[in-house]
């Protein structure tokens, strides 16, 4: 330190010079970015921020550095020493993903020095490594058997191992989902540092050191996380595998799909693999806006429910009352007989949560020229006062990457880590790397950071509002509050007070921030499409189409049970077009077989209101079609044929409807805060029924089975049963609720 | 609109077939004409470069049939790089994939098979500009698919021992 | 004047062969030729074989179909014994040198394609997607 002193001095001296600088010039030249420092990776000049690793600025001038422990989502570990490079005048190699970057570094990465460093670290890493490529599921996309062909040597000088064996650790079972063979570990730590810093529990961990040294739980248990599948792909070897893809196929022979998950409403970018039209597998995909590249367990696992319980064939019910298979003709003929014969008013739609855009839109235009105006979902949402009339009532404003920004967040009738894990992610990563504070109104569920529990009534809302809570001060305070409202609140019965004095706070605390496009209302729904059925003008609920007592019903993927039987006109007419034989399915009359998510190329619109296509991996299976091709035909049949033949036809019409589809990926903003803010009427009288403002799912049991796709897995049956046997594991411990 | 630059050289004869954009049934009487008008000219004037202003249309040659051609959308697009490995060469080069058809079990082994002689193309650019002229050029419909790229964060070492941050590591 | 004397003869030889004019007019409606030879044998499904060394090789040996099956005959119906003599295979028909006959050898069977009987292949994969199945009653 002593001997830095001048050069602090220094650096002093330049700053007071700038700044007199700047105040003399008093140019309207905005502030200088801060000092880039330069650094030359193989003589190649870059220059980047101080404070950057050197493995950054090799990768900034476009040199990959091999690494094992180093991963750029987690904290820096450095004990792989994988990424070992020459500095110039520097004793030793230095593990570039820990060495912050200086002035004038010369860094060397392809030096006689760095790849004899390489190579040795290889052969340690090596010695204990099984040789057991050939049957490893890890083969062909596994980090160390690449950077051992590139990097290592072809012979070892380790001979004892033709005496003694190489080392063997026992495996360990911590869960249905992740198959552990723990001779292949080459202590990363990934896994650990990925469960502690990202998922938040403190499962993962080591004991003993040198050779001893083993990753597990210490004493076996399950690693009970939503979020547990991400450490298949972090690691760099096959120590950590997917369970149910065990065997099942290799990467080269998969077909890679770019697509959008429906499990919740965050819509994380995925990557379907492919092989013999067969979903072999889900892997994350980046995308730093949503999912980064973490998705949740629904999200990786629950794909086996695409091949269970699934609609092959069109069904109608038989005078004795059966579901009997029948051909496409006559269930088009057994729904046209009827609807000819209704009154339009008499028609309604349901759709669920899952539904894609096209079908949506051809489901609504379809009844609209039959003369119904009946089209709704089955996730509710408050009608009262501006409703869903301006976008940004029901859509998360601040998106989801603007946690980042926030640095208070009050969560009403929410429990994010079951649902939407990624949005938990974001607000857990952004607790850490800054000072959020977290508050609660709900139930005191597990949310894996530290947060204030307010309470779970509904005044507590209102002396918020009225500035008789300690909490409306930290509010006003904060520079840029969220409030994150729950759908699952607005599930009850006259949950519109909850909507209108959440907004009401939200809109009193955006109008008086100083930040001049900060959005603090958001609602964080759990059905894949809700945003876009709301923009597609859908009534939200399925109340009003009750009372009109329907006689002709068409059920869109709708299987949450909202609807039924004696909510209809007497012997009503029940169409199911879905993908699986759930609720739906079996109270319809007539089923019509349709495709899942990764059968057709689809557009779905997550809960910030952003547009994302979902494209097909594989063939709906038998005789099953896509939805909105099942609804164009059947409109032919009705006497009301949809103008619209091509899929692109389709979007154009989604486009006519709401400018949301115009733009896939991107947010669509919504503003008129104000507006929908005064057209709210203060209502005195009516406040929720009942109502602690809880969240539907309290612990991790609840999530894994969610919705059909979910509900046919037999994975998620697995993690179910899991979970129920790690409560009776005395060695874990008990969630908190 | 993509200029194709022709070097004016031996090689002028085939060279003129390829700027050549009228559709096929005209080709044969307009490259026998421009044959003879190449023949007229001064053999000091034979290297010179010429640049035709000219949208560059080999779709009615390449012997593809119309219906690919006309139904067909390409995506261009950045592939994601493989989330079990650290590698980071898939990102670095723009791809270009063709619109989904149907595909059905082949009965005899279970695998899948498909009637779309495209769906195997696997094309590699090193940028969308290179992409996307390749597409004009064989009259497809295109659409690019925005990269998606990490954004690096600042990351220190010492956040692992902070005493006051929630960066504090309990396993280090 | 010989040429036209063998020429009657044949024909002759061929309304006998043929069992008379009627008969003659039916033989070249079903099989379009005029032949007439000796009778080799008959095989347990109707077909009549003939020889006659008059003629080239590959016309020399032929069978008529039974009147039951029609017009709908064709080679698959020969039983494998008499397809050796028909095809030149063995200068013996089956009922000069019979064949020995095998417990393990199956009946002959003709080519049901395009009829009924036909084989239609099925897909002998594992199903890759399980199937709802409506609850009973």
């Amino acid at each position: 330190m002593l001997r830095l002193w001048p050069l602090r001095q220094i650096s002093r001296l330049q700053n007071a010079i700038s700044l007199t600088q700047q105040a003399c010039n008093k140019s309207s030249v905005p502030a200088p970015s801060p000092e880039l420092v330069e650094v030359f990776v193989d003589d190649k000049q870059v220059f980047v921020e101080p404070g950057t690793t050197v493995l950054q600025a090799c990768a900034a001038a476009g040199v990959e550095i091999p690494r094992f422990c180093y991963h750029d989502r987690l904290s820096i570990a450095g004990n792989c020493r994988m990424c070992l490079v020459e500095v110039e005048r520097s004793a030793k190699p230095v593990a570039s993903c820990a060495m912050p970057v200086m002035k004038g570094m010369k860094v060397k990465t392809d030096s006689p020095v760095t790849r004899k460093a390489r190579e040795g670290v290889m052969e340690f890493l090596l010695v204990n490594h099984p040789l057991d490529c050939p049957i490893c599921d890890q083969g062909g996309e596994c980090d160390l058997q690449d950077q051992s062909m590139a990097f290592g040597s072809d012979r070892s000088r380790f001979t004892d191992n033709a005496f003694t064996g190489k080392r063997a650790v026992e495996d360990k079972n911590i869960g249905p989902l992740i198959k552990t063979i723990m001779t292949r570990c080459i202590h990363c730590t990934r896994c650990i540092r990925f469960a502690s810093e990202i998922a938040g529990v403190e499962d993962l961990g080591t004991s003993g050191r040198g050779t001893e040294m083993q990753v597990g739980t210490y004493v076996e248990k399950m690693f009970k996380s939503e979020m547990s599948g991400n450490v298949i792909d972090l690691c760099p070897v096959g120590a950590l595998t997917s369970k149910p893809y065990a065997f099942t196929a290799r990467p080269w022979e998969n077909r890679r799909i770019e697509s959008v998950d429906v499990m919740d409403a965050v819509g994380s970018n995925i990557v379907v693999c492919m092989r013999s039209n067969e979903v072999m597998r889900i892997l994350p995909r980046l995308n730093e806006d949503i999912n980064e590249e973490w998705i949740s367990d629904k999200t990786r696992f629950a794909y086996d429910g695409l091949k269970r319980q699934r609609l092959t064939t069109p069904f109608v019910r038989s005078g004795t009352g059966e579901l009997v298979p029948a051909d496409w003709e006559s269930a088009f003929v057994k729904i046209a007989e009827r609807v000819n014969a209704t009154d339009g008013d008499l028609i309604a739609g349901v759709a669920g949560g899952q539904v894609d855009a096209e079908a949506l839109i051809a489901l609504k235009d379809m009844l609209n020229r039959l003369g119904s105006e009946s089209v709704c979902t089955e996730e509710k949402f408050p009608m009262t006062n501006s409703g869903i009339d301006f976008r940004s009532n029901y859509i998360m404003n601040t998106t989801i990457s603007g946690i980042e920004e926030s640095d208070l967040i009050l969560l009403v009738g929410t429990n994010p880590r079951l649902e939407a894990p990624l949005v938990n992610a974001r607000i857990r990563k952004t607790w850490i790397n800054s000072d959020l504070c977290v508050t609660v109104l709900g139930a005191p569920v597990d949310l894996s950071y530290d947060y204030q529990y307010l309470g779970d009534s509904f005044e507590l809302l209102t002396d918020i509002l009225n500035d008789k809570h300690p909490l409306a001060k930290g509010l006003k305070e904060a520079s840029k509050p969220m409030i994150i409202l729950g759908s699952a609140v607005l599930q009850g019965e006259n949950s519109g007070a909850i909507l209108d004095t959440v907004k009401s706070l939200s809109e009193k605390l955006r109008a008086g921030s100083e930040q001049e496009d900060w959005k603090v209302f958001n609602v964080l729904h759990t059905q894949a499409n809700q945003v876009g059925a709301l923009d597609l003008g859908y009534a939200p609920g399925v109340d009003a189409m009750k009372g009109s007592k329907p006689s002709v019903l068409f059920l869109l993927g709708a299987d949450a049970g909202t609807v039924k039987r004696e909510d209809l006109y007497e012997n009503a007419l029940v169409v199911y077009i879905g993908h699986h034989g759930d609720y739906g399915a079996q109270i319809a009359d007539v089923v019509l077989p349709a495709a899942a998510y990764t059968e057709k190329d689809a557009v779905y619109v997550n809960t910030e209101g952003r547009a994302q296509i979902g494209r097909q991996a594989v063939s709906p299976p038998g005789m099953a079609r896509q939805d909105w091709k099942i609804i164009r035909a059947l409109s032919e049949m009705l006497g009301v044929t949809l103008p619209y033949d091509k899929l692109s036809d389709v979007r154009a019409r989604l486009g006519e409807v709401s400018p949301t589809f115009n733009h896939a990926g991107q947010v669509e903003d919504a503003g008129f805060f104000n507006l929908s803010d005064s057209a709210t009427v203060p209502r005195k009288e009516s406040r929720p029924a009942v109502q602690p403002l809880s969240p539907a799912l309290l612990s991790l049991r609840d999530f894994y089975m969610t919705d059909p796709i979910s509900r046919a897995s037999l994975t998620m049956a697995k993690c179910v049963q899991a979970v129920d046997d790690a409560e009776k594991n005395p060695y874990s411990k008990p969630e908190q609720s | 609109m993509a200029s194709a630059v022709v070097r004016l050289a031996g090689r002028l004869r085939s060279c003129a077939r390829l700027v050549n954009t009228r559709p096929m049934s005209s080709a044969t009487s307009a490259a026998g004409s421009t044959e003879a008008a190449l023949d007229t000219v001064e053999p000091e004037h034979k290297d010179i470069t010429i640049t035709v202003d000219e949208k560059m249309d080999i779709s009615s040659f390449t012997g593809v049939p119309d219906e690919h051609i006309k139904t067909r959308t390409v995506r261009i697009f950045v592939p994601a790089a493989n989330a079990m490995q650290s590698g980071t060469f898939n990102p670095r080069r723009w791809r270009m994939e063709f619109d989904e058809r149907q595909r059905w079990e082949n009965p005899l082994m279970g695998w899948s098979s498909t009637g779309d002689p495209l769906s195997n193309t696997e094309v590699n650019f090193m940028s969308k500009e290179d992409a996307i002229a390749f597409c004009e050029k064989n009259g497809w419909d295109w659409f690019i698919e925005a990269e998606k790229k990490p954004t690096p964060k600042r990351k220190s070492y010492g956040a692992n021992f902070s005493w006051d941050k929630r960066t504090r590591r309990s396993t280090k | 004047m010989a040429k036209y004397i063998e020429k009657i003869s044949n024909a002759l030889k061929i309304v006998k062969h043929n069992g008379g004019i009627v008969g003659t007019y039916l033989g070249l409606y079903r099989r379009d030729d005029f032949k007439w030879g000796t009778f080799v044998g008959e095989d347990k499904y109707g077909n009549k074989y003939y020889k006659n060394d008059y003629f080239f090789m590959g016309k020399s040996r032929w069978v008529e179909y039974p009147l039951s099956v029609g017009h709908d005959y064709d080679a698959s119906q020969i039983p494998s014994e008499w397809h050796r003599w028909l095809q030149y295979i063995a200068d013996e028909p089956p009922t000069q040198l019979p064949l020995p006959h095998r417990p393990w050898m199956a009946d002959h069977t003709e080519n049901f394609s395009g009829t009924s009987r036909e084989y239609v292949p099925y897909s002998t994969t594992r199903p890759k997607v399980e199937a709802w199945v409506p609850p009973k009653k």
